[in-house]
């Protein structure tokens, strides 16, 4: 099968053809266009321009500071429990089938899910002030 | 499965400890006592599956078909537990240094030796990536927990994004085989179920073939490598490249020998072929030029994935005997490398002048387990190297591919020796930041006579399978 | 008992281990105590046995295999011992001789401050010899085999502050490594053709003879066994010091008497007959290499025995002597008479000892004075010692009906029966022995005292720790004969029954009994002769300048000097060149290059790293577009 052929075939592996010659076409595309960017755009390399954008203001400090990200903790921690709330509406649709053992692997859920809200609170997660 | 259990009760408990306890210590020894234990469930779950195999009550599928144990992968659990309890005893002491969360660190160790147990019993794609994801997420945790330390995020951040990047692959891959074959379970795939190729099949083989790779840092997806072993805090390091690595390239052979056993061996010889030469030859030249111990043993586990590759390419008995020597081999000697390291101040190899004058038997371990990752004989290095090389030149075609490899093992030799050259050879006053303690020789002890030992008798080492 | 076997060598390298790991804080007394007890409790393993062995309880396959040391796909080499006839005969001789030599030392050494390391290394002497002789494959051989030369080039460099000592135990080493290298070659071959390292396979194959298929699928020819044989005699020449790697054992008197009278004299250097006669399956099939062992013995018979008529030194003498007495029971190995063989490393390990441990006391009495010339008329003062050193120049020579006499008259009888020219050559390095070892006994103990005043008034007998070992080695060298009687006078060759399962003798013609008296009386005759000889001139006490053809066996045949003329500088002009030429230009450049290669390549790749997630991404997806498009290209092939 080693020939120009498959290229022409409609079953097997000469069916993907378009395919490769798509993705080799891509790949060529994209890393042509990265090249040119490079080779093509301007590079005034001063010191200004190598600096910071800082809305036209002089910069101070250190970007690297910390900061209070109670916001985005407690953000995460919505996203997760909410998450895990969700797995309820599938199991209330199915509360009659799924029975005691259902139940019980609910229970567990329940616990393990439990077991990370007190573990948060005890970390103090939760308190917005110091 | 207890020890799949009681790794995830494990870790919780250890994250309650960690709210009440405030001695850092505690933590250590109540999570070497806990990986004890850990180790005891194993080897219960061995024993108790072959009294039940004697019985023929044994079933080897577990959940629904979801685990599927054997011999095998029970004692790959019973050696990977004992490992992970010996580098807790050894590099303990400097986690507790690391940061304030103690616990916490110690429950993400558990946690990932979930991971770690499902990717040994896995047989199912879903539970593959199930393993993967619990087996890498603590890890980016990990690797950033030196807060304080810029290199530390930098290394959590990059190992994240780029983690994220090949979860993507290989979720990309997975539905790709789900697709082609209509089922997840490994031992479902065929991939001349209609008579021809199945192409589909076979792109899904490819991703799933990046996304692994990316873990077991196979070249060209290696490139986090050294930023993340060389930024994470070391006693973490050690974990993220011995027990962890070693058990991702577990499921990768389990999955090459028992899930696409029936593809072309050519075929696969010459993908596979292609990533272990890049890993190989990238691992062992860049290693080379590298200052600090650290950052070269980032490269060198690269290079040692490059051999471990072997057993991928193998797949045949012979690599199973191969896996779990160069598992052991490579975890004991990369840990107690490691725990040497541990102690230094300073981690460039200048660091290393003259210990053996100061500290002859740091020096003397860690000469002796630079050797085993060499590939020395009468360390368990060298049967390590041997099995798999001896696993691959079963498969077509892969005599060029292990001619190769030897020459970069010559390589290898250069950037291991150095430390013992400087250690041996050279003058220097080298301080240590901890003093090494009874508890850490006799580690040591353990670790070095262990690597002697499986280097004359490496047979020890496949007693059940 | 025989399940206990590995017990025999435990004892020593407890013995060892803990006389080297202590021996800082050991006390004297207590270390002697350690090493001597572990050869007795050897010893007394040993005789049970032997005892065993001998009543055929453990005949057949006394094979104990300890644990598997090398497996190799199917290729597997154990860790076994063979307890059969032959290693009990050796393991009674080691441990046996070996404990008296231990015994000995306790006093000789006792001025020594490394008294504790001695006693250490001579431990580890014995555990490595008891596994060349108990191992149930070559490997573990070999692993005795190196041991012994380890433990072997320690002892002889004991004294390490005397340069010439260090020197000696390096020459001793490099010699040995030149025949191990044969033994190994052998091994390999063995390997390659028969896929075994153990005796009972190997031989088991060997059964088939010229012309039967092996394991590994090749047709035993001539060539092949005669090749593998010459090598395992390579190997036996280095360490049983035939010609030409002999010249190490006399040098090799550099370290303590009782380390030359156990592993130079009666053990060590018998490793190499005991490697033959182990491999008799193999040697029968070899013919043309059992001829090369005959004339090799035969000449290193003549030469040593020529060398030791002129030696002024009491050890060096007794050195000669042995390389002269191996000689002849290569000569017997080589006429097929294994038998006798080790019939001779028997009673030879008894007198031999004797004559060394003989020589210690005089040297010991003499405060450490080894010239003959220095000595004379010690025989007033240390009777015992006389009068043994005595019995063993009696048995050495082979004086009727001492132990000498039958097993010298053994081997005689079968290179007789070979070839007449064999016999009257080792009648004639049998009258050399006569003489010199009279020679040796006439200037030491008769005449008049010719050291220094302070040395005459030193002299005494040796305590009983010393005398003791004296008179048992002489009694043993006065009955040892009586274990292999010849057939005139007895129809029961004990020996040759003991060992019949192992060792056979082969391709011997019986001589009838006429003609094996008649011998034996010429050989009677000729020791008598020589006795008398030697009293006459040792009577004139003349220690002139020799000339002449006496001269030439002064300074030994010149074989040193012809060794340095022909190999060593010839080696170090090549070596000369190959460093300055080769070496520096060719290869260091070679090497070099390929290095700077290396870090040429690592700079660059090194540059890869460029610490940017983005460019790593970037390169990660080239990296696995090009792994794609392998995949995919290599689909056509499937």
């Amino acid at each position: 099968m080693c020939n120009f052929l498959w290229l022409a075939s409609t079953e097997g592996i000469g069916s993907y053809a378009p395919v490769l010659i798509q993705l080799l076409i891509a790949g060529a595309v994209v890393s042509l266009l990265m090249l040119l960017t490079h080779i093509l755009g301007p590079k005034r390399k001063t010191k200004d321009k190598l600096i910071n954008f800082e809305s036209g203001i002089e910069q101070i400090g250190n970007a690297r500071k910390p900061m209070g990200v109670k916001y985005f903790i407690v953000a995460i921690l919505f996203v997760l429990f909410d998450v895990e709330v969700i797995f309820f509406y599938p199991y209330a649709v199915n509360f009659r089938e799924l029975g005691t053992e259902g139940f019980l692997a609910v229970l567990m859920f329940v616990a393990l899910f439990v077991c990370g809200f007190v573990y948060v609170i005890k970390k103090g997660a939760l308190k917005w002030e110091d | 499965m207890k020890p799949l259990i009681a790794t995830a009760v494990f870790a919780i408990l250890m994250m309650f400890a960690a709210l009440t306890v405030k001695e850092k210590k505690s933590f250590t020894h109540f999570a070497a006592i806990l990986m004890l234990g850990l180790v005891g469930l194993n080897v219960w779950e061995l024993a108790d599956y072959n009294r039940l195999l004697a019985s023929a009550q044994a079933s080897p599928d577990l959940f629904g078909k979801m685990l599927r144990v054997d011999n095998y992968a029970l004692w790959f659990n019973v050696l990977m537990s004992s490992c992970s309890f010996f580098y807790i005893l050894l590099v303990g002491r400097s986690i507790e240094k690391v940061g304030v969360h103690v616990g916490e660190y110690y429950a993400l160790h558990f946690f990932i030796l979930c991971g770690v147990f499902l990717l040994s019993t896995y047989n199912n794609l879903l539970i593959l990536f199930l393993g993967i994801e619990i087996l890498s997420i603590p890890q980016y945790i990990l690797s950033g927990s030196d807060k304080r330390n810029l290199k530390s995020s930098e290394a959590s951040l990059k190992y994240f994004l780029m983690g994220a990047f090949s979860t993507g692959i290989l979720l990309m891959g997975i539905v790709l085989l789900y697709g082609a074959m209509g089922t997840f379970d490994i031992h479902g795939f065929n991939f001349y179920a209609t008579g021809t190729l199945n192409i589909m099949g076979v792109v899904g083989v490819l991703f799933m073939l990046v996304a692994l790779g990316f873990k077991v840092s196979a070249a060209p997806m290696h490139f986090w490598t050294p930023d993340v072993y060389d930024g994470s805090p070391t006693p973490f390091t050690a974990f993220m490249a011995t027990i962890v690595k070693v058990s991702v390239f577990f499921a990768f052979m389990r999955l090459f020998m028992e899930g696409f056993a029936n593809l072309d061996p050519y075929w696969k010889v010459t993908v596979l072929g292609t990533i272990t030469v890049l890993t190989l030859l990238i691992g062992n030249i860049t290693a080379v030029y590298q200052q600090s111990v650290k950052r070269m043993l980032a490269y060198s586990s690269i290079a040692q994935a490059g051999f471990m590759m072997f057993v991928v390419i193998g797949s045949n008995a012979m690599a199973m005997k191969g896996m779990i020597i160069y598992a052991v081999a490579y975890t004991l000697a990369t840990v107690g490398i490691f725990g040497v390291l541990l102690k230094l101040k300073d981690y460039t190899y200048d660091g290393f002048n003259g210990l053996a004058k100061k500290h002859p038997f740091l020096a003397l371990i860690a000469s002796i387990c630079l050797m085993s990752l060499a590939g020395i004989p009468l360390t368990a290095g060298f049967f390590a190297k041997w099995f798999v090389i001896a696993a691959a030149l079963e498969q077509p075609g892969t005599f060029w591919l292990v001619i190769f490899a030897l020459v970069m093992a010559a390589v290898s030799l250069y950037y291991y020796f150095k430390v013992i050259m400087a250690m041996y050879f050279k003058t220097g006053e080298p301080e240590l930041i901890t003093p090494v303690t009874t508890m850490d020789k006799v580690v040591m002890a353990i670790i070095g006579s262990a690597v002697i030992v499986f280097g004359i008798a490496p047979d020890m080492l496949l007693a059940w399978i | 008992m025989t399940q206990l076997v590995y017990l025999v060598p435990l004892f020593p390298l407890i013995g060892f281990l803990l006389n080297g790991l202590f021996w800082k804080s050991m006390p004297k007394k207590l270390a002697g105590i350690i090493g001597s007890t572990a050869i007795l409790a050897s010893f007394a393993v040993s005789l049970g046995i032997f005892f065993e062995v001998k009543n055929g309880a453990a005949a057949g396959q006394g094979i104990v295999h300890l644990f598997d040391f090398i497996t190799v796909g199917n290729f597997k080499i154990p860790f076994a011992f063979m307890v059969d006839q032959l290693s009990a005969m050796f393991l009674l001789i080691i441990t046996g001789i070996g404990f008296l030599i231990h015994l000995y030392s306790t006093s000789y050494m006792h001025d020594d401050e490394g008294f504790t390391k001695y006693f250490a290394y001579l431990n580890l002497f014995v555990f490595f010899m008891l596994l060349l002789v108990l191992g149930a494959n070559y490997v573990v051989m070999f692993i005795g085999w190196e041991g012994v030369g380890l433990a072997s080039y320690l002892l002889i460099g004991f004294w390490y502050k005397n340069k010439e000592y260090t020197n000696a135990s390096k020459k001793a080493f490099v010699m040995n490594r030149i025949g191990d290298l044969g033994f190994l070659i052998g091994m390999m071959l063995t390997v390659y053709h028969f896929g075994t390292l153990s005796y009972n396979d190997f031989f088991a194959q060997l059964q088939g003879g010229i012309g039967a298929q092996t394991q590994n699928g090749y047709m035993i020819g001539s060539g092949m066994t005669n090749a593998i044989a010459i090598c395992f005699f390579i190997g036996a020449m280095g360490k049983s010091a035939q010609i030409p790697l002999y010249t190490w054992l006399p040098d090799a008197m550099a370290g303590p008497t009782p380390v030359s009278a156990l592993i130079h004299a009666a053990t060590m250097v018998t490793a190499g007959i005991y490697m033959i006669a182990r491999s008799n399956a193999l040697f029968n099939l070899a013919p043309m290499a059992q001829n090369m062992i005959a004339i090799i013995g035969l000449a290193t018979v003549l030469l040593a025995a020529s060398i030791a008529l002129k030696q002024n030194d009491i050890k060096k003498v007794l050195a000669y002597s042995t390389v002269s007495q191996l000689g002849y029971m290569f000569l017997a190995l080589g006429v097929g008479a294994y038998v006798g063989s080790l019939f001779h490393v028997m009673t030879h390990a008894f007198f031999k000892a004797l004559l060394f441990l003989g020589s210690g006391s005089v040297i010991h009495a003499m405060s450490g004075e080894q010239d003959m010339r220095k000595m004379g008329g010690l025989g007033k003062y240390m009777p015992i010692t006389k009068f043994t050193f005595l019995i063993g120049c009696l048995a050495i020579s082979g004086f009727p009906f001492f132990s000498g006499f039958f097993s010298k008259d053994e081997i005689l009888a079968a290179a007789y029966a070979k070839n007449p020219m064999f016999y009257y050559l080792g009648l004639l390095g049998a009258m050399m022995t006569t003489f010199y070892m009279f020679r040796a006994y006439f200037y030491t103990f008769t005449g008049n005292f010719r050291g220094t005043e302070e040395q005459k008034h030193h002299v005494h007998e040796s305590p009983a720790t010393m005398t003791i070992p004296l008179i048992i080695l002489a009694i043993l060298s006065l009955v040892g004969g009586l274990v292999g009687l010849p057939e005139v006078f007895s129809h029961h060759h004990l020996l040759n029954e003991y060992l019949s399962p192992v060792v056979q003798n082969f391709d011997i013609h019986h001589l009838d009994h006429t003609m094996e008296l008649t011998l034996m009386g010429i050989a009677s005759a000729i020791v008598l002769i020589m006795m008398y000889v030697a009293r006459v001139i040792t009577r004139k006490e003349q220690f002139g300048e020799a000339k002449g053809l006496a001269k030439v066996l002064e300074n030994k045949w010149y074989v040193d000097e012809i060794y340095d003329f022909l190999i060593v500088r010839p080696l170090a002009w090549k070596a000369r060149i190959l460093n300055n030429i080769v070496e520096q230009k060719g290869i260091d450049g070679g090497v070099n290059g390929l290095g700077q290669l290396v870090q040429w390549g690592s700079t660059r790749l090194k540059n890869l790293q460029s610490g940017q997630v983005g460019s790593y991404l970037f390169a990660m997806v080239i990296g696995i577009i090009i792994i794609f498009a392998i995949g995919i290209f290599g689909l056509l092939y499937m």
